[in-house]
């Protein structure tokens, strides 16, 4: 049996305001440790909210999110953010970095907020992190003085700083020309395998989705479509993409 | 664990107003010009005060002991009858039992001198003019030294002697008398005294220029008073002079006591109502600092809300996140209110040399550590509310909204 991670029971999302909003319907997902797990769909299908509640940094309206066999659904805000800290690393489309601070500051804040002045030894790890990443020679650099693609590398870094046990990024390259793009990816794809981390991504790209162990798609709020790379291969995967019919109803 | 993870929200604090340079040294400038103000009028005005009690009442008795004015009573045990008795029947117009007063007067710690004076009035005849004239038999040292005659002497020496006098300023101008010169004491009975200026004072006020000094014991038998006219005291706190008169008021039931304040009502109310106007215009000043300490805080708290989302994503509590706001407060504060009182400082001996007043400012604990406490609570204070809209900000609202 697999090792699931991350699993949700029955997630729903609906927007309140003046207008109710429903945006996901009974989601259910199981995330494997380890694994490479992609989320598609069309605009508006809402990959990105999934990816939020997922993250727990938008909560749920019903349903349960459970991590490793623990559901952490009734856990207050503080608890919640103390929670990601510890093990959950995020990529935006957007670098959100802090313009305040040099890009090794950026790297090592999600350290400080979790036990206070970064120690010798994550100092060290800090720049073999930055190192790997392609970024050392930036340590530096105040995030307005580098390019958009060493942004990005940069807030990868961040995310693996706390070593977390999950990595959600959500378009990371869809700010990026194609060429940092894909070397952006190139290096998530290579630190999932060296590191053992469970990325899960939010994508648009159908040739980045095909590089994942698993895919989610969503339409209009719902799993359409659920494909175990490993299972059926790279080419019926990209056959069953282009269908339009939803797998599971 | 939390001292080093406070380094943390102190260190991002700290980059927040490094990072809006301008805006910090805006309001920097604004909370040191609000506690200079604050510091200078309280020192003006502590200073103007202190100088104005001080010409009222600091070369001059802050309680005086009276012959009570009505029929004394007699006090029971202790005294021997006909003391008892001499009381009773004749202390309404003079103080037989000074000496006991005096000596119990000073072994209170809070008394700095107690001195005996008989007062009496006459005239001075000079060449043909003949002036009326208030004439004060003091003691040494004690007496002399509540009116600070040695200090406020401007000619001559202030020793009593068997025959010379101690002239006011006023007087011995309009007698044009000058040291050494003699002069003729006369009292209402027709008695005439032979004297020399010994010295000239000033005491500063106009009544106390026109006195004309002399030993006690020479007003006692010139003017034939047997006992005393008054027990001039003088307390260490100025202000606890109407305190300390009522307690021996208690006590003493054969004297009259009257403090500085009870004859100073008017005065008091002065300085009692510029008090409160300067406390009025401080106020007003904490507030407006205050309001601008939010304001400012409050836009930057708009303006970081990207990286308070950013922040709070990556595991910052609502709680570290107001820490954020309100150490921003606490830093604008202090050096807002540090540099405010070096202004305030400025301003104070800047206005000296300019104006060249005549009295001292008032720089003490009080002036000085007032406005700075005041200005960083105000500034702690209103940082709260930008605090507390960190602390409600949803990572999420900024995730979503880019």
């Amino acid at each position: 049996m697999a090792d699931i991670v991350l699993k949700t029971n029955n997630l729903n999302k609906t927007y309140t305001g003046k207008v109710n909003t429903p945006v996901l319907f009974d989601i259910n997902i199981n995330i494997e440790r380890g694994s490479f797990t992609a989320l598609i769909g069309p605009s508006g299908s809402g990959k990105s909210t999934l990816l939020n509640c997922l993250g727990l940094l938008d909560p749920q309206t019903s349903g349960e999110i459970v991590f490793d066999g623990k559901s952490i659904t009734s856990q207050n805000v503080n608890e919640l953010a103390g929670f990601r800290n510890a093990n959950i690393g995020f990529i935006f489309q957007f670098h959100y970095l802090l313009p305040e601070f040099t890009a090794y500051e950026n790297i090592l804040l999600p350290f400080w907020i979790r036990s206070g002045k970064p120690t010798p030894e994550i100092e060290k790890e800090a720049q073999r992190i930055m190192d790997r990443i392609g970024v050392l020679k930036l340590k530096n650099k105040y995030i307005s003085e580098i390019s958009g693609g060493q942004q990005q590398r940069v807030s990868i870094a961040r995310a693996l700083i706390n070593k977390p046990k999950l990595i959600f990024a959500d378009e990371p390259t869809g700010n990026l020309d194609r060429e940092s793009g894909s070397a952006v990816l190139k290096l998530m794809a290579e630190l999932n395998h060296e590191n053992n981390i469970t990325l899960v991504m939010v994508t648009h790209d159908r040739e980045v989705a095909l590089k994942a162990d698993h895919i989610y798609e969503l339409v209009d709020g719902k799993i359409c479509k659920y494909l175990d790379l490993k299972k059926i291969g790279k080419t019926e995967a990209a056959k069953a993409i282009e269908e339009q019919s939803c797998e599971i109803e | 664990m939390s001292r080093q993870k406070n380094r943390y929200e102190f260190m991002i604090a700290l980059r927040f107003l490094l990072k809006g340079r301008g805006q910090t040294v805006l309001i920097v400038l604004g909370i040191a010009i609000g506690v200079a103000v604050q510091f200078f009028l309280a020192s003006l005005i502590g200073g103007l005060q202190i100088s104005l009690i001080d010409r009222t009442v600091g070369s001059a008795p802050h309680i005086n002991i009276l012959p009570a004015d009505r029929i004394a009573k007699a006090i029971n045990g202790g005294k021997n009858l006909s003391d008892n008795r001499k009381v009773l029947y004749e202390e309404r117009t003079e103080i037989y039992s000074w000496q006991q007063y005096v000596r119990e007067l000073k072994l209170d710690s809070r008394i700095l001198y107690a001195a005996p004076a008989a007062n009496g009035s006459g005239f001075i005849e000079r060449g043909t003019s003949v002036v009326p004239v208030m004439v004060k038999g003091l003691t040494a040292p004690d007496g002399l030294d509540i009116y600070k005659i040695r200090k406020k002497t401007l000619s001559g020496n202030s020793e009593l002697s068997s025959d010379s006098a101690l002239l006011g300023k006023g007087i011995a101008d309009r007698l044009t008398l000058a040291v050494g010169d003699k002069f003729f004491l006369r009292n209402n009975k027709g008695d005439q005294m032979f004297l020399r200026v010994g010295g000239i004072f000033d005491l500063g006020a106009a009544a106390g220029n026109d006195l004309v000094i002399i030993s006690m014991d020479m007003v006692r038998s010139f003017f034939g008073i047997e006992g005393i006219s008054v027990i001039e005291v003088q307390v260490k706190d100025v202000f606890a002079a109407e305190k300390i008169s009522k307690e021996y008021a208690r006590q003493y039931d054969r004297v009259k006591l009257e403090s500085w304040q009870e004859k100073n009502r008017e005065l008091l109310t002065a300085l009692r109502s510029q008090s409160s106007s300067s406390d009025t215009i401080q106020f007003f000043v904490i507030i407006s600092i205050s309001l601008g300490i939010a304001s400012v805080l409050g836009i930057a708290a708009v303006q970081k809300q990207r990286q308070l989302g950013i922040l709070k994503a990556m595991g910052t509590t609502d709680r570290s996140a107001s820490k954020i706001f309100v150490i921003q407060g606490f830093l604008l504060g202090s050096l807002g209110s540090v540099l405010g009182v070096f202004f305030g400082l400025l301003l104070a001996y800047g206005f000296v040399a300019g104006t060249g007043v005549n009295f001292g400012f008032e720089i003490n604990s009080r002036t000085l550590v007032t406005p700075l406490v005041l200005a960083m609570l105000a500034s702690v204070v209103a940082s709260t509310i930008p605090a507390r809209r960190a602390a409600k900000l949803s990572p999420i609202e900024v995730i979503r909204n880019g």
